[in-house]
């Protein structure tokens, strides 16, 4: 990571948690899913801030509401009520494509079945994000070569998905989710599929990029020993933050 | 990397599907070109013939027959710059019985002057001329029965009892596509001589040259009013509308033919459908991340789009790599040497050529507005969840 340089675009420096406005505020968040004729309320009038720079693990048990917040969080999902404000940026009732913009723009996504594109590179899946900015195809490489070096994989560049183990697929999928230097790092589970050691360099990674780069991860995960890596851990259920 | 980069990497991702489907391509344009290049055979000779040339026939039909006076008076017609007369003789080559081509007699002083299209050398044509007993063939009749200049040949008639033996003195090129190339001329006298008392000095039809600045319709009504009050009527059309009244007999074969070929482009297009299908369903996870990242519901449009048309794209130009050869250089040429008298022509047409590659492409692109706009109304936490 420190062979980030000052042209690097991921750039900056880690807010402190205690003093910087939250880049998550949600407010009165409902959220209900319609089985049938039946209501099934996933979210019950949530409220949370999540201070900017925070790296924040949300658990909880199966069902429990954990992957519908984030969603929400991300803009992927619309809540039934409530508002939803990201960096400073109200996106409950924003339209698809503006949506989309802001997703792209605001944050990174970490999954944990990687998703990465079988046909495309590392450095090519890394590049993805950057596609839809407008970007010279010199300035695109540039920076996915960047990204690659800051999880430690730049000398895999052209390797194809199937040529990684699943420890650096994640990488992979996280030097895409930084590309673009978004302020926010949601991540659904990313070890889910990792063995412990892999486990680690992912989790290490994210907390580097929080400590270092000041970007907010919001990660939900089962697993205890991954949580106690973040500096927050919240607990949800039934819909509701305990 | 791009859209269209990423749609092209999307092709050679399941290897042997693209190459099936490709093939099914392949295969659709090439049955499609074969039909569309028998339509085109079938009906080019009606689309290439002398704008001034116009065939008086019996006003009831072709199979009744003109007195000789009628040739003389359409040639006195100030509208009619030359005439000629023939007769259907229905000529077959006892050796080559599964043969069949046009024997016609005909009056050997005004052919040429009608058929000015068919090319003989002057040698020949003076022969033509002299000898009673002379025939000039077609060159790809020579090719295709295997005939030489000067032999003499023993034909037999559907209708007129007898051998009748003719000396090939001449040869004659076709230089239109309505000619047609694998034709037997003969002299008219010879057959009048041979017929019934009852029949002869009647003649099956009378071809004529409109003269300069005359129209060829105006020309037609124009004969067929002048024999309005005899007996015997007249039915004249140009050569065209002759050519299209015989088509009209296999309109019905036409039709079908255009059915199938249709059929096939739709079987081509369910092909593309299904496989495309299968695709965007196989990368449910990875559209979903795509929008997840930023790309909107268009861009999923435009991946599936580029890769349906870059699909029919290769089919079509491989189906035409493989048609062109195979029916230009083989089929082709063994058609118009052994059924020359319906196909003279049969090669692949430009606009054959064009049609189906702007076909393959416009029905891969067709088909692919089902699996289009399922990746276009793709909810992507739904996606998201069936996936992880």
């Amino acid at each position: 990571m420190s062979e980030i340089s000052a042209a690097s675009p991921l750039r900056g420096a880690a807010p402190s948690p205690e003093t910087t406005p939250p880049i998550i505020r949600l407010k009165g968040l409902k959220k209900t899913f319609w089985r049938g004729k039946e209501a099934v309320h996933v979210l019950d009038g949530l409220n949370l801030d999540v201070p900017e720079g925070s790296f924040e693990a949300l658990m909880g048990p199966s069902g429990s509401g954990k992957t519908t917040l984030l969603n929400l969080c991300a803009g992927l999902d619309q809540p039934t009520e409530g508002t939803v404000e990201v960096a400073g940026q109200t996106i409950s009732g924003l339209s698809e494509t503006l949506l989309a913009r802001w997703r792209a723009s605001t944050i990174g996504f970490v999954f944990q079945s990687f998703h990465l594109l079988p046909v495309l590179t590392a450095e090519q899946n890394v590049e993805l994000p950057l596609i839809l900015a407008g970007l010279s195809r010199a300035e695109r490489k540039r920076r996915a070569v960047i990204a690659l070096r800051a999880v430690g994989l730049e000398d895999r560049a052209r390797h194809l998905p199937r040529q990684l183990s699943g420890g650096q697929e994640q990488r992979v999928a996280i030097a895409r989710a930084i590309v673009n230097d978004p302020k926010l790092i949601i991540a659904d589970e990313p070890t889910g599929d990792l063995d412990r050691q892999s486990a680690d360099d992912v989790l290490t990674l994210l907390v580097r990029l929080n400590r270092d780069f000041g970007k907010t991860v919001m990660m939900v995960t089962h697993d205890p020993a991954a949580a106690e890596r973040a500096g927050i851990i919240r607990r949800l259920d039934k819909g509701s933050l305990l | 990397m791009s859209i269209p980069g990423l749609a092209a990497r999307n092709l050679l991702r399941n290897k042997l599907r693209s190459f099936l489907t490709v093939s099914g391509v392949t295969v659709g344009v090439l049955a499609f070109v074969l039909l569309r290049t028998v339509i085109w055979a079938w009906t080019a000779q009606s689309e290439d013939t002398a704008v001034d040339r116009i065939v008086t026939r019996h006003k009831v039909t072709f199979v009744m027959e003109l007195p000789m006076s009628h040739f003389d008076e359409i040639r006195s017609m100030k509208e009619v710059r030359c005439a000629t007369y023939q007769n259907w003789f229905g000529g077959k080559d006892p050796s080559h019985d599964q043969e069949f081509f046009a024997t016609i007699a005909c009056d050997e002083k005004t052919l040429f002057d009608v058929y000015d299209d068919m090319e003989t050398p002057p040698d020949q044509k003076k022969a033509f001329l002299e000898d009673k007993q002379g025939a000039l063939v077609g060159e790809k009749l020579m090719q295709r029965l295997g005939w030489k200049l000067g032999q003499t040949v023993v034909l037999q008639s559907q209708i007129y009892p007898g051998d009748w033996e003719f000396h090939i003195v001449g040869v004659y090129k076709a230089l239109r596509k309505a000619v047609d190339p694998a034709q037997v001329f003969f002299h008219w006298d010879m057959l009048n001589e041979r017929r019934p008392a009852r029949i002869k000095d009647h003649i099956g039809w009378i071809v004529s040259r409109v003269a300069p600045g005359a129209s060829a319709a105006r020309t037609s009504l124009a004969i067929d009013e002048h024999f309005d009050a005899l007996d015997v009527q007249t039915l004249s059309q140009d050569e065209h509308a002759f050519q299209q009244s015989f088509l009209a007999m296999f309109s019905a074969v036409l039709t079908a033919l255009d059915t199938v070929s249709l059929v096939i482009l739709g079987i081509m297009m369910l092909i593309l459908g299904n496989t495309l299908a299968m695709g965007v369903r196989e990368r449910t996870g990875e559209y979903a991340v795509l929008r997840a990242i930023g790309f909107l519901p268009r861009h999923m449009v435009a991946l599936v789009v580029a890769e349906a048309a870059a699909l029919g794209f290769v089919g079509g130009a491989v189906g035409l790599a493989v048609a062109f050869p195979l029916i230009n250089l083989g089929m082709g040429r063994y058609i118009e040497e052994n059924f020359g008298g319906m196909f003279p022509f049969f090669r692949v047409t430009p606009s054959a050529a064009i049609v189906a590659m702007a076909l393959s492409i416009a029905l891969a692109v067709v088909a692919s507005v089902p699996p289009a706009l399922a990746a276009y109304r793709l909810r992507v936490v739904d996606a998201l969840r069936r996936v992880a």
